[in-house]
């Protein structure tokens, strides 16, 4: 195993439940290191979302640590986790979510320029999804697979060391949805990301590296 | 830029009703606009367009030409310190007959010394000085539409005194009625045979250039072209009236704009959470929201100017119509401008965007 390349430590956060407060991760930690495929499954309402969301740097627990590749994140001003969201992390969301208005090469060059780094060639990524053939269609063209390829190739465009998945194949049919989820661990392993795949589909679990089923707030194998 | 070029490219339809509504709305308000101004310069074009920067003229006219008197001493000063940039001017609404009709036509008689900076060129015929006539008239053009054509003779209702038009000249109009210039003499000939008691006074001089106020005969004051053209009866009236509406026009097609913007906003508000959840900084979002509405309002704006100028072109001549380009660039640009303000509106509602909503199943 590599080094660690995300880490989430003691995450606690609370919602208010109407007069309550409602304790939705309890002291939860987990860390995931280059090349590995974690899935988290649990029931709805079990705060899958919500672990991605802080994992995502697009919501800040009420205690506790992230840190990305090493480095401190807690504590970082909105703006800069706009930008570490844009450089380090890559987002695979539940149906696509593509702008119906750019082709697919405009999707992916989207969020680029301001990484210096890394320069992904996109017709590359896409061959290797195996979508080269829709560099130049509009989300409306193409399949509901070839559009979830699309969207991997986004999160993978900028070079991420991390990639969150929240429910990639709930849009997808069974057969699909497993080849989808190839793909992201294909991926994942090649470039050897840290990945987190919420999901509750268990036919997809097989492919990941580490399955946690998240109860009361706290992860469990 | 690009981005949001892209993004009505893909729009078209939508985009295109929404352009061809701006485009109605900014022809209407330089359409607008034109016939403001050429309404305003139906009372005034004869003043603005003479070449002269002051008049002077008795201080108790309140500013008025045609109530003003001077006497012809007091011309004699200031000719004699100003020379030949200063010109006497009368101004007098009367009646024209054609030869041989009774009909009266409309005619203020601007008095002029031929041949001086005061009187206008011609664009057909000759100038007052060069006519061998005895009471030579130029003529605004709108009088061919009376049928009066060069070297016609036209009378003076009143008092029969013949004119022959020596030349046409264009745009020359005060008081709603066009404009007829006679030389000083013919006009002293005018008031005698109105009034044998007549002795010759001018309303005002006309000054090219500056003039020392404290070279002035007591008595009179120098004022500025423009306080003498705000000074027309009905003119200041007239044209606050209608500058306003056109400027309130402007804003609200500019408003407009900022709400079509706001509403396709709302629209893409789930968009806007995705493009912030990967990584786009409000200032991107931002951008693209400013640029869409500069492309928006830019195309609505050039297209209507080009519209207002085609179909200015093919106006008759008795339209009042008068826009310049500068005037119509003026308010194209205020329309972009406070467009690009309105957009702020929608800047405010996605900058509130939380990308987090994007997350797990999404439903805002």
């Amino acid at each position: 195993m590599s080094e660690k390349k995300l880490e989430l430590i003691n995450i606690s956060k609370s919602y208010p439940d109407g007069q309550e407060t409602r304790l939705i991760l309890d002291d939860l930690s987990l860390s995931v290191a280059g090349g590995e495929f974690v899935a988290i499954v649990g029931p709805s309402g079990s705060g899958k979302s919500t672990l991605l969301s802080i994992a995502g740097l697009l919501l800040s627990p009420d205690s506790g640590r992230i840190l990305i590749s090493g480095n401190e994140i807690s504590g970082r001003s909105a703006k800069e986790r706009t930008l570490l969201r844009r450089n380090h992390i890559g987002f695979i969301f539940q149906s696509h979510q593509l702008l119906p208005y750019l082709k697919t090469v405009d999707q992916l060059n989207l969020v680029r320029g301001k990484k210096t780094a890394s320069d992904i060639n996109a017709y590359e990524l896409l061959s290797e999804l195996g979508i080269e053939n829709c560099a130049n269609k509009y989300p409306s063209k193409m399949s509901g697979g070839e559009k979830q390829r699309v969207a991997i190739a986004r999160a993978f465009i900028n070079d991420p060391e991390i990639i969150l998945a929240d429910e990639p194949t709930a849009s997808l049919d069974a057969s699909r949805g497993r080849s989808v989820a190839e793909m992201i661990r294909d991926a994942v392993k090649k470039r050897n990301k840290a990945s987190v795949m919420v999901t509750h589909d268990t036919r997809i679990l097989d492919l990941a590296d580490t399955v946690y089923k998240l109860e009361g707030g706290k992860l469990v194998l | 830029m690009k981005h949001a070029y892209k993004e009505i490219l893909f729009g078209k339809k939508k985009y295109i009703l929404i352009e061809i509504l701006l485009i109605l709305l900014m022809f209407m308000v330089l359409f607008l606009s034109g016939l403001a101004e050429g309404l305003g310069r139906a009372v005034t074009s004869a003043i603005e367009n003479m070449d002269a920067d002051h008049f002077i003229i008795d201080d108790s006219a309140e500013q008025l030409i045609t109530v003003s008197s001077i006497e012809t001493e007091d011309f004699d000063t200031v000719a004699s310190i100003a020379g030949t940039n200063a010109a006497p001017l009368d101004i007098q609404r009367m009646y024209i007959k054609k030869a041989g009709e009774d009909e009266k036509i409309n005619m203020t008689y601007f008095a002029i010394k031929p041949g001086s900076f005061t009187e206008p060129s011609v664009f057909e015929g000759t100038g007052l000085s060069e006519s061998s006539a005895p009471n030579p008239i130029l003529l605004d053009d709108d009088y061919k539409l009376e049928g009066i054509e060069l070297n016609d003779k036209v009378y003076d209702s009143s008092t029969d005194i013949e004119f022959t038009v020596a030349g046409f000249v264009d745009d020359e109009m005060y008081g709603h009625t066009s404009v007829g210039f006679i030389s000083t003499v013919s006009y002293t000939a005018l008031r005698e045979a109105l009034s044998p008691m007549y002795t010759p006074k001018y309303h005002a001089i006309a000054i090219k250039g500056d003039f020392d106020e404290s070279a002035l005969p007591k008595g009179l004051e120098l004022v500025p072209k423009q306080e003498v053209i705000e000074s027309i009866p009905s003119y200041s009236a007239e044209h606050t009236t209608i500058t306003m509406i056109v400027w309130v026009l402007i804003v609200v097609s500019a408003v407009i704009i900022g709400i079509f913007n706001y509403i396709l906003t709302l629209q893409k508000r789930r968009q806007f959470g995705i493009m912030k959840a990967i990584g786009m900084t409000s200032g991107e979002l931002a951008g693209i929201i400013v640029s869409e509405v500069c492309i928006i309002s830019v195309f609505a704006a050039v297209v209507s100017l080009a519209l207002t100028f085609a179909m200015a072109a093919g106006l008759p001549e008795t339209m009042p119509f008068y826009l310049t380009v500068a005037n119509a660039v003026t308010a194209t640009a205020v329309f972009v401008v406070v467009s690009v303000f309105s957009s702020l509106l929608s800047i405010v509602n996605i900058s509130r965007i939380d990308p987090v909503t994007v997350i797990g199943g999404g439903e805002e």
